[in-house]
């Protein structure tokens, strides 16, 4: 018998041997992906704006046309009126991958949750894969610090951002998921890898001595399906006034296959089940009475994250992944010059 | 800080074994409060169906009649809300004097 297939993900704890195969698959099998990857990020993620001019000098070689006017207005005391060409700062960032560890992704694709014995569904080796994608393209990259994250009904740092990002250390990160945890509480990780990300700023001594910019990122990879959305929104808009981007990594095994080759488990019933399809039911209070009347509405209409993308196939990450980082670098790099 | 109820929600897979009510397929797998008790998951199916009339159904779950709300129902059976629960509805049984009529 070859081994074809991925090592069991399913175990209810993973040895270091066990774990390290399971990075070490990964790894391997996403590696041409992960070089597509790093090469779109690199062009993402480095300074590019070097030719733009800005700022308020006294000399400088382009008038601010906006500062003229209080230039007069002021009898010429404020003289700031100069624009030089900015050189690029360099820039550091810290990257942030969270996993979600909950119940829902190893139940997704077989259907009837538990009894799903070896071989991993489909979710699982998705958000694996992923996972191992990712990291390995951030590592080629060297553009900073990565911390990994598992969250479900508790965070936990799969690994932290002051230890450099080896094999050794992928394979010891996948030891931290079993996709058991009975809860999944978006709200409780975005709070806190808010304060993470507070805490790792400030603890950035590196950047702090060479000048450099520290720009945050995380990307959450997950099924998607959490509740308190009002509340998450404003968390997420409150990240991003402090530059705290996330980009959301819905995997969806239930996606149509974009190539011939079918992903095991993937059955007749778990079609039309996609996240993208997916309607919710929620009792709201109408105009006129305040009863509660029930309305089906989409499940992805009401999501609080603004940056997602669906992947059914670790194929098609490095281009929607890369899309998402270039929509989020346009807004805050051209809205904050 | 304003607090907000929260609602687990849990996925159902809907299904029927009565022809005149089957639901179209992409209606079958949807995101429900885990609150709901039979009436909830009646006036869901027939919002689904589109009925204009209400037809009044039970639910079972692994071939038992739900008499309690999903979220019970999963305390009582050590299930967590991360499941997808597989739900069978029924039109609900019809008084006996209206069956001797037949
Ligand atoms: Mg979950």
């Amino acid at each position: 018998l070859t081994n074809l297939g991925p090592p069991s993900p399913s175990s209810t704890t993973r040895s270091l041997p066990s774990a390290l195969a399971l990075w070490n698959y990964h790894s391997s099998t996403t590696h041409p992906l992960s070089l597509i990857l790093t090469e779109q990020l690199r062009l993402i993620l480095s300074p590019t704006h070097a030719t733009k001019m800005r700022g308020d000098f006294r000399t400088g070689k382009r008038l601010n046309i906006k500062r003229i006017i209080p230039y007069i207005a002021s009898d010429y005391r404020r003289d700031k009126i100069w624009m030089r060409r900015a050189i690029p700062s360099k820039r550091t960032y810290q990257i942030m991958l969270a996993l979600d560890d909950s119940q829902s992704m190893a139940s997704l694709s077989s259907g009837s949750g538990s009894g799903d014995s070896g071989g991993g569904s489909g979710a699982e080796n998705l958000a694996f894969e992923t996972l191992a994608l990712v990291s390995q393209s951030l590592r080629m990259l060297e553009a900073g610090e990565l911390c990994i994250l598992g969250f479900g009904e508790r965070v936990t740092v799969a690994h932290p951002f002051d230890i450099p990002f080896t094999d050794h250390a992928g394979g010891a990160v996948f030891q931290h998921f079993t996709f058991r945890q009975r809860r999944t509480d978006m709200l409780q990780l975005v709070r806190e890898s808010v304060a993470l990300f507070r805490a790792a700023r400030r603890s950035n001594g590196a950047a702090a001595t060479n000048g450099a910019e520290i720009w945050q990122l995380e990307v959450i990879i997950s099924d998607g399906v959490c509740e308190e959305h009002a509340a998450i929104g404003r968390l997420v808009r409150q990240a991003m006034e402090e530059r705290i981007m996330i980009v959301f990594v819905i995997v969806d095994s239930h996606q149509p296959p974009t190539t011939i080759n079918t992903r095991a488990g993937r059955n007749e019933e778990a079609k039309g089940t996609s996240i993208v399809d997916m309607q919710t039911a929620v009792f709201e209070a109408d105009d006129d009475e305040g009863e509660k009347k029930l309305k089906v509405r989409r499940y992805l209409d009401g999501f609080p994250f603004g940056y997602y993308v669906v992947v059914g196939d670790v194929r098609e990450l490095p281009g929607v992944l890369s899309q998402a980082l270039r929509g989020w670098f346009g807004e805050v790099v051209e809205g904050g010059g | 800080m304003e607090t907000e109820q929260v609602n687990p929600q849990m996925r159902v897979q809907l299904s029927t074994s009565q022809l005149d009510i089957v639901l179209p397929e992409r209606n079958r797998s949807i995101l429900v409060n885990t609150n709901l008790r039979r009436y909830g998951l009646s006036s869901l199916v027939n919002t689904l169906l589109g009925n204009e009339k209400p037809i009044p159904f039970d639910f079972l779950i692994n071939g038992i009649f739900l008499r309690s709300s999903l979220d019970d129902y999963l305390t009582q059976h050590a299930i967590s809300s991360e499941t997808t629960l597989k739900l069978e509805y029924v039109k609900a049984a019809i008084p006996p004097i209206h069956l001797a009529s037949f």
